[in-house]
């Protein structure tokens, strides 16, 4: 590294030497003058900033301090034009020698380029919501991009669904839209659009668990920046699918005139931020002699044993399953740089993360080159190239529906079953409280340490293009790009692990293969009519091609362990699968921008999307918008209202869709069932959906009104907006009479209506020569309501895939109720006496119930209690979110620190419920030890009984609201001398530590959790998802 | 320059027009491209066969979900601790309501069923083939429907009588009104004398396909039904007579054995077989589904009392150690292991404990037994006990004994009954005969005893006329409330 950087330095000298020769012209008179070009706010000097004098063609760079220096004719005062990339250009008086000059990041300004969909747009002359994702949020320590979005934007609500090293997330864009179809928001990654759809990294292999997030294949560190288009005059050119929000990504592109190397690193480790209150051992023994007594039989420990447990023979399952301190790195190495004509920027970068949870790690390589060429005045055309490897060990399921997955079993697990043998093996034959198979009982501990569930991810994304000036108002743009993703998962499951038990061994390996061509062309005029009328229009036709291909294939009884995944044919096989499916989307898209004096500014555009996924009765649709926007501050009687630097109003209506409904929904399928003849068995071919060839996308209508506002010289800057959204047509399976034969077709049916208001506020606090003090807060709140499911269908319940969360049905979608309602009992206590028992009203289904049982309340007053006295227990959609983030920074210092909250989102906490339900045969919450008993009549937990009976109460349904300290970094950046003496441009060091602290009254392990990932019908269930952790790095960014 | 704007404009135009928005699916068939070939016509058949034993994603209609109404509900069943399902509680319990979700996918399963029949029956005579396998095909598939019917019309009266495969998704083409009973049963009758005209037996690479015997079999069991002793005697004797080769087992466990699938003794089974080549839930679901292993835990499936019908059996009766196990080997520590309870045994692969909801053990629907004890009702009620009534009933308690078959034997023999006792036997000997086999609540009902009956277990006292009739299950009702009327007491 040495070495690079000494030739690089050179390199460098050398650059700078010509390029101050070349600027090297004759002064008439020699005066001098020595400065300093520095941001405004954080005082640090800008490198490579140009200096030019105005009125001539004077002009110099600024060195790697920031200084420049001038040999000139002028004489005092004259005027400097500055500029740099990147910052606001600034004329600036000399009056004397030397001198200082402030320049302002552009990033704050209503002139800043904006990234828009095709095409970037001056911020003043947006009419759309549009915002971006603050710079501070983009060095996060996260493996996947859509994680850079958490509190970042208002109106922009991110859920991981577990803790799990590469776990996914669902973005939902000012509520979700959806019943049953996608709710992810478009990703346009360098051009390239992309639906984050999870399922592209699950191959369908068995008992694999939760699937790796796609976008975990865009590496973070190569992130300049991200926008969020949330509104439909921003987010109608992507038509069918712009109804969920677009994110548009942009890689790091190089920049002319100077080159670097940068070296950005972190360490770390992370460890659980809570456990949770199990029995042991000795509580545990007590828990089971009261069971066994509520069904007549002696007990299984004597006093002496319970006693006896409190010294010796107490195992801690959960603990077993973490690791502590479980590191995490990462390494990133780029260049960049460019000259007159062309612009380079190659990285590349490494990310080891291991799981908090036993066997869960994570790793990734990436490599980008992004190449830009200007190849003739007219003509210029680029490259984008990305190649993702990554390997995700995850935590599988275990396929019961008390437990779904090892980490559950663990926590369920008896406490006096010791984990290991005295030869220091699993215990894996030893469990008196379990049913043994094939001679092995299951240990949760082993399962995780043994078994192997890899998700193995390769994806190229690469986008071409080229760009022709036509005439001076005229572009022509064509681009083709390619996402190729490739996922390969492999399981083995060993015959003492409890999925492999059954079958001696379990082999399972999958692969799909997406791939993804998308061409677009389009064409751009921009022309003035005179002063005040600025014209621009934009149109294009684009076509994407997808093809998906899966197969999987699995084997069971093997001989031994060995060979596990890689020799199905020593096993006996399982049948395999194979599927294939292609779509295509083809579209027309126009805008047309008009701008009266950039006081009044006005957007139409529009797509027309043809997609393959519709019916034949309705393959095109169509999603206009109209946006419009007033820069009140440009009129004559705004000029002096004292504070208000500049204001502006956004007013925008338009119409977007949503064409994630899966493929061929709209063919009439027949499926294959088997039957057996004479002992073998036969494909059958049956009927399984009726045709729809109406079946089209489903559409939003979106108003939004908007307020932009910056005071005392932006110090305070205010965006404000109002929405109201109103989606129909949602693809809903509709139930249709049984005796058809069928129980549901689909069809564009359902309701769904989400409005809100977001407020995003960025404040300069402080700011001294030294110190600086800004602030970002961001504020959101939506309302979700369901209006319409179809057929007269008030409500359903969904069906959760979980034996257990199956038959309690946690979760329905009713009529005027937000998505991701909670339905169940009110509980009412204990029932302390047996007149109570007699008099009060008892659950129908549960026959015998007994003094020490729970007690629910009778809503309807019918005397007993029935599903009918279910109610509405909250949802899992917050109330409102937000988040405050600050950066300070103090000489060479910089602190970041950033809170992030949630309130009056509610979570079923079914983990808490199983550990609820006293068995024979698992652990159960500390909680039970106040258990009713005839000498504790609590009038909370119920006595203890051997039914495994789970219901839905308000019990389990916790809230969810959340104030955590998200993230705190503090760096510090070497002074220059010291930086420079290293042979370095800059070095910083910075330590961080992200979820240090979270205050909330939830009982699990996170309150940012759902365990079914990105479903819409049921979010909100906690089943022993993987916990969060926290997280200590420090790490360090040199620039050469 | 030229060159560049060629070249721009030529990648341009590349991929324009070379796709089209029409996507034919590759990973399955749709309707348009099916119903060709003979084999196609064979593959929609085994589908009808194949709505009997598997449901994707939920419990198979005769290998469970019909137990809840047949078995489960009746007077010798109940619901366990392991049965999480309130509604599974609720039915044991005879507190459901129209809401059951058991009652509602006993429902859906059987019309799915039935439609599945009707895509073959009004598909199959555009396919190309032979004319005889087509017509025997069509009269498999007759056979199926009827007997869906029958299930359907004896569990909720008149239902909605649906003969041709649904096409439009229309609601108005979807919705079909309640008939009458009558009118369900005369097309039962249509579609089983059909299916009489199928062979009467297959290769043994068909084992398990419906037979001539199978359909007069099921003839019998619907007249008797009906009460309408000839046509049952007339029926019953054409089993037994028309030289099909049907006869009892001489081992009663060998009805429930594996290796003896497709018997003598049986005469139309619902196949199961366990997991081949990841064939998913294909297994039978019985008992087997809820062994909780040799613990004291209580299975999802239990006997309601065991003084009322499990002490009943006479020593030396058979039957009650193949229908119930007291103690089992437990093949882990190789010791013999005593439950609590007797757990019920018909369907319990002893060989393979480990998975014990993949058994291989088929579903007997009728058996030649139910045969000779259906006659001998018809019989008593039509003329009272005569002698052939009386060898009937006897060579099935023989069997029951172990004793030959066809030998008078003075200790097991009933003699000397009149007609309310033989009926009364005849009675006592079903209950006996075929426990777990989706009899009880019919035979229960049919003789006009179920509320008496059910009503002896305290825990089912909720018993009352109402119940025999099932709901018409409330969200049908949702969609259709003026074409499917409910049954009364709901």
């Amino acid at each position: 590294m040495k070495k690079i950087s000494n030739i690089y330095i050179l390199l460098f000298l050398l650059l700078l030497t010509t390029g101050i020769q070349a600027q090297n012209t004759t002064p008439l008179i020699q005066s001098k003058l020595d400065g300093t070009v520095v941001d405004d706010i954080t005082n640090q000097p800008i490198i490579g900033a140009s200096v030019t004098i105005k009125g001539t063609t004077h002009g110099v760079i600024t060195d790697a301090e920031g200084k420049f220096y001038f040999q000139t004719g002028q004489k005092f005062p004259y005027t400097l034009i500055v500029s740099y990339i990147g910052y606001k250009k600034t004329e600036f008086i000399v009056e004397k020698n030397p001198v200082i000059i402030n320049l302002r990041e552009e990033r704050q300004e209503l002139d800043e380029l904006v990234v828009v969909g095709y095409g970037t747009q001056k911020r003043k002359d947006i009419t759309g919501s549009v915002a971006s994702v603050p710079k501070a949020n983009l060095s996060q320590v996260t493996s996947s991009a859509d994680n850079l979005l958490r509190g970042a934007v208002a109106g922009v609500v991110v859920t991981q669904s577990s803790g799990r090293p590469g776990a996914s997330s669902s973005v939902r864009i000012r509520g979700g839209n959806s019943i049953t179809a996608g709710n992810e928001p478009l990703y346009v990654v360098d051009g390239i659009l992309i639906y984050n759809d999870n399922a592209n990294s699950s191959a369908g292999v068995t008992y694999a668990g939760a699937s790796v997030n796609v976008l975990s294949t865009i590496n973070p560190a190569d992130i300049e920046s991200i926008e969020v288009l949330k509104d439909a005059s921003a987010t109608a050119i992507y038509g069918s699918r712009g109804a969920n929000g677009v994110v548009i990504i942009t890689t790091k592109k190089g920049t002319k005139g100077q080159d670097n190397i940068s070296y950005q690193g972190y360490f770390g480790f992370q460890n659980i931020s809570k456990k949770l209150k199990l029995m042991n051992a000795s509580e545990w023994a007590s828990l089971r002699n009261d069971v066994q007594a509520s069904i007549g039989q002696a007990p299984s420990f004597t006093d002496a044993q319970i006693e006896a447990f409190k010294t010796s023979g107490n195992y801690d399952w959960q603990s077993a399953a973490f690791r502590t301190a479980a590191p995490v790195q990462s390494h990133n190495l780029s260049f960049s740089g460019g000259d007159e004509r062309s612009r380079y920027s190659v990285s590349a970068g490494y990310f080891d993360q291991e799981g908090i949870v036993l066997g869960s790690d994570f790793k990734r390589i990436s490599l980008r080159a992004n190449y830009e060429r200007n190849y003739s005045q007219n003509f210029k055309f680029g490259v984008n190239a990305n190649y993702t490897y990554s390997l995700a060990n995850g935590v599988g399921t275990a396929g019961s529906g008390r437990t779904p997955n090892p980490l559950v079993a663990a926590v369920l697990t008896a406490p006096v079953v010791p984990i290991k043998n005295e030869d220091g093996s699993y215990n894996v034959t030893n469990n008196p409280y379990a049913t043994s198979v094939n001679g092995y009982v299951p240990n949760p501990i082993n399962d995780l340490e043994n078994t192997t569930n890899e998700t193995n991810l390769n994806r190229i994304l690469t986008s071409l293009f080229g760009e022709y000036k036509i005439t001076k108002k005229l572009t022509a743009k064509v681009a083709v790009s390619g996402d190729v993703l490739n996922t390969k998962q492999n399981y083995y499951a060993p015959s003492n692990t409890t999925t492999g038990a059954g079958t001696k061994g379990l082999a399972s390996v999958g692969d799909r293969l997406v791939g993804s061509v998308l061409n677009e062309n389009t064409v751009n005029y921009n022309t003035n009519f005179g002063e005040s009328h600025k014209f621009s229009a934009l149109g294009g036709y684009t076509l994407q091609y997808t093809k998906g291909e899966v197969v999987n294939a699995g084997a069971n009884t093997f001989v031994n362990d060995a060979n596990t995944y890689n020799a199905l044919q020593d096993g006996v096989a399982v049948k395999p699968y194979s599927e294939a499916y292609e779509s295509v989307l083809k579209s027309w898209l126009a805008r047309v921008n008009y701008s009266y004096k950039g006081k009044y500014n006005f957007t139409l555009s529009g797509r027309a999307d043809g997609s393959s996924r519709f019916g034949a009765e309705s393959l095109w649709g169509y999603f206009p918008s109209a946006g419009f926007s007033w820069n009140i501050t440009d009129e004559e009687f705004a000029n002096n209202i004292k504070g208000v630097t500049e204001a502006k109003l956004r007013i925008t209506a338009g119409t977007t869709g949503n064409q994630e409904i899966g493929n061929y929904l709209s063919l009439a399928s027949m499926g294959s069932v088997n039957y057996s003849f004479g002992g073998t068995l036969y494909t059958g071919i049956a009927p399984t959906r009726l045709a729809n060839p109406d079946l089209k996308w489903e559409k939003t209508t979106q108003y939004n009104v908007g307020l932009d506002l910056s005071l005392l010289d932006r110090k305070i800057n205010f965006v404000f907006d109002v929405y109201y959204k109103k989606t129909n047509d949602l693809l809903i399976s509709v139930p249709v009479p049984l005796s058809s034969g069928y129980a549901t077709v689909l069809q564009n049916i359902g309701g769904v209506e989400n409005k809100g208001f977001e407020v995003g506020l960025t404040t300069e606090n402080l700011k001294t020569e030294n110190f600086a003090w800004n602030s970002n807060i961001v504020f959101s709140l939506n309302r979700n309501k369901v209006t319409e499911i179809g057929n007269g269908v008030n409500e359903f319940f969904p069906v959760v895939p979980n034996g257990s969360l199956l038959q309690q049905q946690p979760v329905i979608v009713k009529v005027g109720l937000p998505l991701g309602t909670f339905w169940g009992y009110k509980t009412n206590g204990i029932f302390q006496t047996q007149e109570e028992v007699n008099t009060q009203p008892k659950i129908n289904s549960l026959a015998n119930t007994k003094v020490g049982d729970r007690r629910y309340v009778d809503t309807n007053g019918d005397g007993v209690i029935t599903a009918l006295d279910k109610g509405n227990l909250g949802t899992s959609q917050p109330k409102f979110v937000g988040s405050f983030s600050n950066t300070v920074s103090y000489g060479d210092f910089d602190l970041n620190f950033s809170f992030q909250g949630s309130y009056g989102a509610k979570i079923f906490n079914a983990l808490n419920q199983q550990l609820e339900i006293s068995t024979l045969g698992t652990n159960a919450a500390a909680t039970l030890n106040d258990r009713w008993t005839p000498t504790n009549p609590s009038n909370e937990i119920p006595r203890a009984t051997s039914s495994p009976l789970g219901i839905v109460s308000e019990r389990y349904v916790e809230d969810a609201s959340f104030l955590r300290l998200k993230l705190i970094t503090l760096g510090y950046t070497l002074p220059k001398s010291v930086s420079k003496k290293l042979g370095t441009k800059s070095v910083k060091v910075y330590v961080s530590a992200e979820n240090l602290i979270t205050w909330t009254k939830y009982t699990g392990y996170d309150p940012e959790v759902s365990s079914y990932e990105q479903n819409n019908l049921y979010p909100g269930i906690d089943f022993g998802s993987y916990p969060n952790s926290k997280t200590f790095i420090s790490g360090l960014n040199v620039t050469f | 320059m030229k060159k560049i704007i060629i070249t721009f404009l030529l990648s341009a135009g590349l991929l324009v027009s070379c796709t089209e928005l029409e996507v034919t699916p590759e990973s399955f068939v749709t309707e348009d491209n099916y119903f060709n070939t003979q084999d196609d016509a064979v593959a929609s058949v085994t589908a009808v066969y194949a709505s009997l034993s598997l449901d994707p994603g939920e419990q198979s209609l005769f290998g469970r979900n019909l137990y809840f109404l047949t078995d489960m509900a009746s007077d010798y069943a109940a619901a366990g601790v392991s049965a999480t399902n309130p509604q599974v509680r609720a039915l044991s319990s005879l507190t459901h309501d129209a809401t059951s979700d058991r009652v509602q996918v006993a429902w859906r399963q059987i019309y799915a069923g039935i439609n599945r029949a009707n895509v073959s029956i009004d598909n199959i005579p555009k396919v190309s083939g032979s004319e005889v396998i087509k017509t025997r095909l069509i009269n498999e598939a007759k056979f199926i429907r009827g007997l869906l019917y029958f299930q359907a019309v004896r569990l909720w009266g008149g239902v909605p009588i649906v003969l041709h495969e649904a096409t439009s998704i229309n609601l108005g083409d979807l919705k079909t009104n309640r008939s009458t009973a009558d009118e369900v049963y005369a097309q039962i009758i249509k579609d089983l004398t059909d299916a009489e005209s199928l062979p009467a037996t297959y290769s043994a690479a068909d084992a398990g396909r419906a037979t001539s015997g199978a359909a007069k079999a099921i003839l019998a069991k619907v007249y008797i039904t009906r009460k309408d002793w000839p046509n049952t005697i007339l029926k019953a004797r054409e089993v037994i007579n028309g030289g099909y080769g049907y006869a009892l087992f001489e081992d009663f466990q060998d009805i429930f054995t594996k290796t003896k699938k497709n018997g003598k003794e049986h005469i139309f089974s619902v196949q199961f077989e366990p997991n081949q080549a990841g064939n998913g839930s294909s297994g039978s679901t019985f008992q087997a589904t809820s062994f909780t292993g040799f613990t004291a835990t209580e299975p999802a499936d239990i006997i309601s009392d065991v003084a009322l019908f499990y002490d009943i059996y006479a020593a030396g009766d058979k039957r009650r150690d193949v229908s119930y196990a007291k103690q089992l080997l437990n093949p882990t520590t190789g010791t013999l292991y005593t439950f609590p309870k007797p757990i019920f045994k018909k369907y319990l692969d002893l060989t393979n404990l480990a998975t014990p909801s993949n058994v291989a053990i088929n579903f007997p629907v009728i058996r030649y037994a139910d045969i000779l004890l259906t006659l001998a009702e018809a019989i008593n009620e039509q003329s009272g006990p005569t002698a052939e009534a009386y060898e009937l009933i006897n060579q099935v308690r023989r069997r029951a004994f172990g004793k030959a078959i066809t030998t008078p034997d003075v200790t097991v023999d009933l003699v000397a009954l009149n007609q309310a006792s033989f009926r009364a036997a005849i009675q006592e000997e079903r209950k006996k005969e075929f426990v777990q086999e989706g009899q009880r609540w019919f035979d229960l009902v049919r003789w006009g005893t179920l509320v008496t009956e059910v009503k002896k277990v305290t825990a089912k006292n909720s018993v009352s006329e109402r119940n025999n009739l099932y709901p018409i299950p409330q969200s049908e009702r949702n969609i259709n409330p003026d074409g499917l009327p409910q049954n009364p007491g709901y």
